[in-house]
């Protein structure tokens, strides 16, 4: 599970290298990305811009990812193709994530 | 007058549609393509039609038979082998399959119409006749005038004044095409023009036998008719034939169905309070379909039969082949669901066996248990989405 890491202060963007979230990376993804929530960061801005396929598998990691960020923080969707925001918007989902185009307009988007 | 419809091509650019149905069979509002086709031939007095097949050749004739339900003559003349078991098709073009068929029984004795078995066409054939007599041509094309900036899919015709065609480019730039008018796949040819067709070689009519027949010194001629076209060539153009045909905006179409106030139409033994459903027309909900309270339909939208709308989903502006299940949570919007897949007007999809959606959108008869991680993803969705 290859996710490249760009400190903010307290925040981090992480950016999902694999080009597949499925079943087989699904569960490698969450533990990654939750170890950034151990060590303590507080909010995420999650770069799919390499993703250009994503199943239930990998819709279910994210979904979980987002309900183990601590109170207060955001997690912020950023990039997404059109196989992604395909699955979300089938779902509603993307009324619930906040989903934004660009890294910059991600990372403006950072409360914090 | 005697017919030839050609049906064995592949459909490339309908997949993943084309994947499971030939082209001429994928249904515009509940009717195959081609049966509109066969019944406009019927009403211009052309009963007597051949239909060269190859690509999944039985389910069209399966489907029309020998064409008396129809109140017409059909026949096929098959183009591919049957390879361990199976049925493999190999197409010989628009000529050569005509000329197929003329070694075999001289089926062209008379003047007849050759047309492609993808399009909902209205043109008037008794016109086209009396001008194809009035200019004793062995070949007449039907003509149609579209946008300049559309030509380039098209093959593009000059004519002179008597209509006489000078003139072909095969998908010419905007700039470089010398007019507007394109030629529509729609012939009427005389059994002179069979001759010019080699025996057992692929040979394709627009751009082989016309230019032929032109270097034999032939004279042809183009008609041009401002008729209704709806041609299926594409997912999008197929989203807009769709579109349009609801719409009320072809005429001498009818809504399948008993209407159950305008714009809204619907099949028998369907499952559904019409005062709990929200429902904007134009739209079609076929037979045997189940709509859950709660749920919100907006046209144009067909619902196959055997279909099962889940309380509370949302359908907008869709195609919803038979059986298809869409799950309460689901938000669907202009998407075509056909052969377990998710497809987008753009034609690029999803397949629902890949993404493993079936928690959103399955096929109605699939009696199986989600499993268990479906099932919580299912449960985590409708929760954050219920607000």
């Amino acid at each position: 599970m290859k996710l490249a890491e760009r400190k903010i202060g307290a925040n981090i963007v992480l950016e999902v290298l694999e080009s597949r979230l499925g079943a087989d990376k699904a569960v490698a993804f969450k533990e990654a990305v939750g170890s950034y929530l151990n060590d303590g960061v507080v909010s995420v801005v999650l770069d799919l811009s390499k993703v250009n396929f994503i199943d239930s598998s990998g819709l279910g990691a994210i979904l979980s990812i987002f309900k183990r960020m601590p109170k207060g923080s955001e997690l912020i969707l950023c990039g997404a193709t059109d196989p992604v925001t395909s699955m979300f918007k089938l779902t509603r989902l993307d009324r619930v994530f906040t989903m934004k185009k660009t890294v910059d307009e991600a990372v403006s988007a950072l409360s914090l | 007058m005697k017919a030839m419809i050609l049906a064995a091509g592949k459909g490339t650019r309908v997949r993943p549609m084309t994947h499971v149905l030939p082209k001429p069979m994928i249904p515009l509002v509940r009717k195959p393509v081609m049966e509109f086709l066969v019944e406009h031939l019927k009403a211009n007095g052309i009963t007597e039609i051949m239909v060269n097949t190859s690509h999944l050749a039985p389910v069209i004739e399966e489907y029309f038979r020998d064409g008396d339900r129809f109140g017409v003559q059909m026949a096929y003349s098959f183009e591919g082998d049957l390879v361990d078991g199976k049925i493999e098709g190999k197409a010989i073009g628009s000529a050569g399959g005509m000329k197929k068929i003329q070694d075999f029984s001289g089926f062209f004795d008379e003047t007849f119409v050759v047309l492609c078995g993808d399009a909902l066409i209205d043109v008037d054939f008794a016109e086209v006749l009396r001008f194809h007599r009035e200019r004793n041509s062995i070949a007449t094309l039907v003509l149609r005038d579209v946008p300049p900036e559309d030509v380039s899919k098209y093959g593009v015709v000059e004519t002179d004044a008597s209509g006489r065609i000078v003139q072909f480019q095969e998908k010419p730039s905007r700039e470089e095409a010398v007019s507007s008018t394109i030629n529509t796949g729609i012939y009427i040819f005389e059994p002179e023009v069979l001759e010019y067709i080699p025996s057992g070689v692929e040979f394709d009519i627009g751009s082989q036998l016309l230019p032929e027949l032109v270097r034999s010194g032939q004279s042809i001629y183009g008609i041009t008719q401002p008729f209704a076209w709806l041609d299926i060539g594409s997912v999008p153009d197929y989203w807009e034939a769709t579109s349009l045909l609801l719409r009320g905006s072809v005429a001498g179409f009818t809504m399948p169905g008993e209407q159950i106030r305008p714009g809204v139409h619907c099949g028998i033994n369907v499952q559904i309070s019409w005062d709990k459903v929200h429902i904007e027309g134009p739209v079609y909900i076929g037979s045997s379909t189940s709509v859950g309270d709660g749920a919100t339909i907006i046209g144009p939208t067909v619902i196959g039969s055997g279909c099962v709308i889940q309380p509370g989903a949302t359908v907008r502006e869709c195609i919803l082949a038979d059986y298809t299940r869409i799950s309460s949570v689901a938000v669907l919007e202009q998407k075509l669901i056909f052969g377990s897949k998710c497809i987008e007007p753009s034609g690029k999809y999803l397949d629902i066996e890949e993404s493993q959606i079936r928690w959103l959108m399955d096929d109605a008869r699939n009696k199986e248990d989600l499993s268990e991680d479906e099932q919580l993803l299912l449960e985590e969705v409708k929760t954050l989405t219920v607000s």
